[in-house]
């Protein structure tokens, strides 16, 4: 007979609110002992804050957690990691220049001085378990976005953690990396741990959760106790009653998005890199010899596990990045390692990934960000001098209305606005100054469903006018949504370019972890 | 409504001033001295009496001079601390040229080219560290206080040396003679030197908020990597942003020279600079804020040298005052902003 | 010919190397606490403040007490107390770091100059006879060098802190902490450090480093106090700090480079060199400037360097 399972985790009641903005609201959970437990919801839907509130990062405005039978009060990271609960970061927290042995020996010890002989012993144990063959001397920096998890992981255990959280763990992994640590997964909860699996992507939380937690703009809107539907043969296929759970009917029709019909022919070549190399900030290489043509209204996807070059191919060619040998020719001028002034004046303009830290100025209104790029020109600057403040703020105004940016008006200061929101003003200013090229890089990383289709729609608009776009992403089903050819970036080099008709996924990922039909 | 925007503002540098002035009363009381009296002195003489009022205006000037680089330096983000020595080495400039061009041009063309002279100083002294800073990335705080040391002792080395008006005898340069210094205000004591002041702040001022090169500083002050991938010139505007505010350092040293000493004397060092740049922080970086701000800094320092022959306190009460400001200044901030004042370890 | 002579000269040499180490002796401690301060991600112009107060204090206690040991330690107590405040104003109530650390020395210059008019007015007093420095047998009697064997403890002792330093910094949990907290204060929080407290620590260190290098200086070094007696001090350290790049364990090259530099002036002027003083002063702060060009490019400051942390 099987036992009863016990419960490990109750939160009853959680609510949160941020200046006004509810995040969390009056929402129960519980986790089972060995049990993977998924937290489904779009993004937005509060899953972070929740599970932020279970380690310690924020206090609940309301409700009671329980652990293991007995209520807590959860007020610090702290609290959380000696009641058993490890959270790995979605923003992996890892100190960078420091080794992995001392990321791991970080905050575990109230002594002045470093047990290190002790734990290297306990280090190769642990490491040995989870699959982790690393020299514990070695910077985190060093390491691959993959490797790196599982240091975080590697870190919880040896902390002593029994209930493990990943915040949307799959979003650096490759498929076939991500087959990989399900089956970490799966020998963890063996060994009697217990997971908490935040993720947006339907198909992984059916694939390997035992339970899935829905919630929508902050509530909890279903359970789903996937070992007990196993049995059932009728009624709606899961995934679907699962979309409706997550979305109102109308919007989970517009989820499925209008498949574009994927261009035959191409037209001109507008861009071209030849060759392209270049090395990263830390002297690495990054892009090897990567070669190929944007055409004139194309939508060119480039896939690709984050961390392959993505970053310095957007870069490179928009003017940031040198590159160390190559050409990038646009329409018939070589804009190879020219400022990023001259590119930009040329037509090529950047939607960057880094939308808070670079993509805008967050103490500066919504207006004056929105001239970034064009504060120069007329009518917003008599003679390039003198500012027109007016026409400044109507340009402002305009962006506002033409993008339904929800902002109270053009002088607001973007770090009042939501990241949709930023990401919506990023996307106006770059698509509206007449581009010739645009470099799209994660558009719409991290952002809500209706924000997403909407960046979506804007792309295929831009493309239909003849705008060349570039799109690099992780996600595959955008990049399958949006693109006329698709080309894989793994390692800095550009694996293949297939038309999007007619590929799988199966073989982008292939690709995405370098096992060509010819190689490997 | 616009009145709004004046008085939200000046709560944090009015709650500053009135607090500094409250713990330097306890100070002074505890050093067993009298802070009614030494107050009332100070006020009575600073801005009851004619001269005290005259003084103080003219010490605005180089105030005000001084804060119109720091204005713009500041806001693109870069800590240009070396304001005194560029000050001096403006000064020393025009300490050294002046003299050979006293009888060479008409007034205004004179006044004209040394205060060219003194910017000209104040700026070069700057290049430096700026091209250390675009080009290197080396840490300009710690560059331009530097070499306000090696100014500091380089002006006192040509004072006593090449540059001294008659060997032998109290060090400085040739002396102007008064009808060849700046000339006054109509009906008053107080030199032109106030005017560019307020010219120079105010222009300032609209700089920053209306100008396309404005927009620039701003952009890189508030957020570097946003800068450059707007296409900005990062070492152009960084390089530019500094030879102005040692331009405008350097002239507040001519101005000083000019209007009130006539030449640059022995081992001197006024540090108009300390004071400037506590002073912007309270004005909150606007321009029309600095000038009461500077009037009272400078009241202050001329009441504190009244003070000290009256009330017997001596004149680094007057620090001590402007150290106490900026601190309870970013207090007020913080409880305008957060509404608490404790946290637990 | 005669400048030749005058350089190699026994006189010039012990001047040189033992006042050498004498004078780097302050800005060794201040450089060691503000090492651990910016590996903590706060940076402290205040530096020379902290030094100018805890001279100051360390000065009338030793004049009143008459006992180098009691003012030693109100020099280091003076540093603690300013070091509190400056650790409240920076860490919790997040007020800019440059801003709040010239306030510091601004108010360290003009406190301990009006304290010291109104303690003694026109006076000039001088600590006598409470110190002496301490030979070491033998080896201070090596013809030329044998001066850096006659110093002070507290040179001995600031010498000895190097190494120790960095042993702190590198091999123990407090300095793993310090430097997590410097370089990705949310992944220290994250990890069950507290940031706040861990950086305001490394403030107090400073402090008390501090107000001993100052205390060196006023009580041993000099046996008097003028205003201002720090000389830029506390900005070499800083320069020093950020040239080595945050390990302990190199600046004693720095200081002494300045050091040297300093001790020149009174070794020139043994040697009966007359060249302008005011050059020579000019000297250390040049030489610190070229090394920084030289040494100094590029350097990746710690990632939460300056920057205040908040737990959104």
């Amino acid at each position: 007979m099987s036992e009863v399972p016990q419960t490990v985790i109750k939160m009853r009641g959680i609510s949160k609110r941020f200046n006004g903005l509810v995040a969390n609201d009056n929402i129960d959970f519980d986790l089972r002992r060995g049990e993977i437990h998924a937290l489904l919801g779009e993004n937005g839907a509060g899953k972070t804050t929740l599970m932020n509130i279970l380690s310690g990062m924020y206090q609940p405005d309301e409700g009671e957690i329980y652990v293991k039978g007995k209520e807590v009060k959860i007020t610090s990271p702290e609290d959380s990691l000696n009641l058993g609960i490890g959270m790995v970061y979605q923003h992996l927290s890892l100190v960078p220049t420091l080794s992995v042995l001392e990321n791991i020996l970080l905050g575990t010890s109230k002594r002045f001085f470093l047990p290190k002989k002790h734990t290297e012993k306990k280090f190769e144990e642990t490491t040995k378990h989870y699959g982790l063959s690393v020299d514990p001397d070695t910077e985190i920096c060093q390491l691959s976005a993959g490797e790196q998890q599982r240091v975080e992981i590697v870190k919880l255990f040896y902390r002593g953690s029994e209930v493990l959280v990943l915040d949307e763990p799959t979003s650096v992994l490759a498929p076939l990396e991500v087959e990989d640590f399900f089956k970490v997964l799966k020998n963890v909860t063996k060994a009697g741990k217990s997971v908490i699996f935040i993720t947006h992507k339907l198909e992984e939380a059916i694939r390997i959760s035992d339970r899935i937690t829905v919630l929508r703009q902050g509530e909890k809107v279903g359970e789903i106790d996937l070992k007990a539907v196993a049995g059932k043969k009728e009624g709606e296929p899961l995934g679907e009653e699962i979309v409706r759970m997550m979305f109102k009917d109308e919007e989970a029709k517009f989820v499925e998005g209008i498949k574009k019909a994927p261009k035959k022919t191409l037209d001109r070549a507008v861009l071209t890199l030849e060759g392209v190399t270049a090395k990263n900030d830390r002297g690495v290489e990054a892009l090897r010899r990567v070669s190929f043509s944007l055409h004139r209204g194309e939508v060119l996807g480039i896939a690709g596990v984050d961390g392959n070059g993505q970053k310095e191919l957007a870069e490179v060619i928009v003017g940031q990045h040198k590159v160390s040998s190559g050409k990038i020719v646009l329409n018939q001028s070589d804009i190879t390692n020219k400022s990023v002034k001259f590119i930009n004046e040329r037509g090529v303009f950047y939607v960057t990934e880094d939308r808070i830290e670079e993509g805008c100025v967050s103490n500066l209104s919504l207006a004056d960000n929105a001239i970034l790029r064009c504060y120069k020109k007329e009518p917003f600057s008599k003679r390039g001098m003198l500012l027109n403040l007016e026409a400044i703020k109507e340009y402002g105004n305009e962006l506002i209305k033409n993008f339904s940016i929800k902002a109270p008006n053009a002088e607001a200061l973007v770090r009042t606005l939501s990241g949709g929101n930023i990401q919506k003003l990023i996307l106006a200013r770059e698509f509206s100054q007449k581009p010739i090229v645009l470099v799209c890089n994660k558009p719409t990383h991290g952002l809500d469903v209706m924000t997403t289709q909407f960046i979506r729609n804007e792309i295929r608009t831009q493309s239909a006018r003849g705008v060349s776009v570039l799109l690099i992403s992780s996600d595959l089903d955008e990049i399958m949504e949006v693109s006329d050819r698709i080309g894989v970036l793994f390692k800095g080099e550009l694996m293949d370019i297939l038309p999007n008709k007619g590929t799988t996924k199966e073989e982008m990922g292939r690709l995405m972890l370098g096992l060509t039909d010819k190689g490997k | 409504m616009k009145l709004k925007k004046i008085i939200l503002p000046a709560i944090g540098p009015i709650f500053a001033i009135l607090a500094a002035l409250m713990v330097g009363g306890v100070i002074l009381f505890i050093m067993g001295l009298n802070p009614v009296r030494a107050y009332s002195e100070l006020f009575k003489l600073g801005m009851g009496t004619y001269l005290g009022i005259t003084e103080s205006l003219k010490k605005m000037a180089p105030l005000l001079i001084m804060s119109a680089g720091l204005i713009i330096v500041f806001r693109a983000g870069i800590w240009n601390i070396g304001g005194d020595g560029q000050f001096l080495i403006g000064a020393i400039f025009v300490g050294g040229i002046a003299p050979l061009l006293v009888n060479e041009f008409p007034p205004y063309l004179y006044f004209s080219i040394l205060g060219l002279v003194g910017f000209f100083g104040g700026a070069m002294w700057v290049v430096i560290p700026a091209m250390l800073k675009a080009k290197y990335q080396i840490n300009e705080i710690i560059i331009t206080m530097m070499m306000n040391f090696v100014a500091l002792n380089f002006t006192a080395y040509l004072v006593k040396g090449p540059l001294i008006a008659h060997p032998g005898r109290y060090p400085q340069t040739i002396i102007l003679p008064l009808e060849k210094r700046l000339p006054l205000i109509p009906f008053t004591e107080i030199h032109i030197g106030l005017i560019v002041g307020l010219i120079a702040i105010i222009l300032v001022h609209y700089f920053v908020r209306r100008t396309t090169w404005g927009y620039e500083f701003r952009l890189l002050g508030e957020n570097k990597k946003a800068a450059f991938y707007a296409g900005l010139n990062i070492k152009k505007v960084t390089i530019l942003a500094m030879l102005i505010s040692g331009g405008f350092a350097g002239l507040a040293g001519a101005n000083d020279v000019l209007g009130i000493k006539g030449s640059f004397q022995g081992e001197w060092n006024p540090g108009y600079a300390f004071s400037a740049i506590p002073l912007v922080f309270l004005a909150r970086f606007n321009g029309f804020a600095v000038i009461p701000l500077a009037y009272f800094f400078s009241f202050l320092a001329i009441g504190g040298e009244f003070m000290s022959r009256a009330a017997n306190v001596p004149v680094f009460f007057v620090h001590v005052i402007e150290a106490l400001m900026l601190i309870f200044f970013g207090l007020s901030e913080y409880i305008q902003k957060k509404g608490k004042l404790f946290w637990k370890f | 010919m005669e400048i030749l002579r005058a350089i190699f000269s026994e006189p010039f040499f012990v001047i040189l190397l033992g006042g050498t180490l004498t004078a780097s002796t302050p800005i060794i401690l201040a450089a060691i606490g503000e090492n651990f301060v910016e590996a903590g991600g706060t940076l402290n112009l205040g530096l020379e403040g902290m030094m100018l107060i805890g001279a100051f204090t360390a000065f009338v206690a030793a004049l009143f007490t008459q006992n180098i040991y009691w003012g030693l330690l109100c020099g280091m107590g003076a540093g603690v107390l300013v070091a509190l405040v400056f650790g409240y104003l920076v860490i919790y109530l997040k007020i800019n770091q440059i801003v709040a650390g010239l306030g510091i020395h601004l108010f360290g210059l003009g406190f301990t100059s009006l304290l010291f008019r109104i303690l003694f007015g026109r006076e000039f007093p001088i600590v006598r006879g409470i110190t002496s420095k301490t030979a070491i047998p033998y080896l201070s009697q090596i013809p030329y060098i044998g001066s850096i064997f006659n110093q002070h403890i507290i040179t001995y002792l600031a010498l000895a802190l190097l190494p120790i330093a960095w042993w702190v910094l590198y091999k123990t949990n407090f300095g793993l902490n310090v430097r997590a907290v410097g370089e990705n204060p949310v992944a220290a929080d994250a990890h069950g450090v507290k940031v706040y407290r861990t950086r305001y620590v490394t403030v107090i260190l400073e402090g008390i480093l501090a107000g001993l290098g100052g205390a060196f200086l006023s009580i041993c070094d000099l046996s008097f106090f003028v205003d201002n007696m720090t000389q830029g001090g506390g900005f070499i350290a800083i320069a020093i700090v950020m040239l080595v790049k945050w390990n302990p364990s190199r600046i004693f090259y720095g200081a002494f480079l300045f050091g040297i530099f300093h001790s020149l002036t009174f070794g020139l002027q043994i040697a009966g060199l007359a060249v302008p003083r005011e050059f020579i002063l000019m000297l250390p702060y040049v030489a610190v400037i070229a090394v920084l060009c030289i040494l100094a490019r590029n350097t990746r400051l710690p990632g939460a360097f300056c920057l205040p942390y908040e737990r959104e």
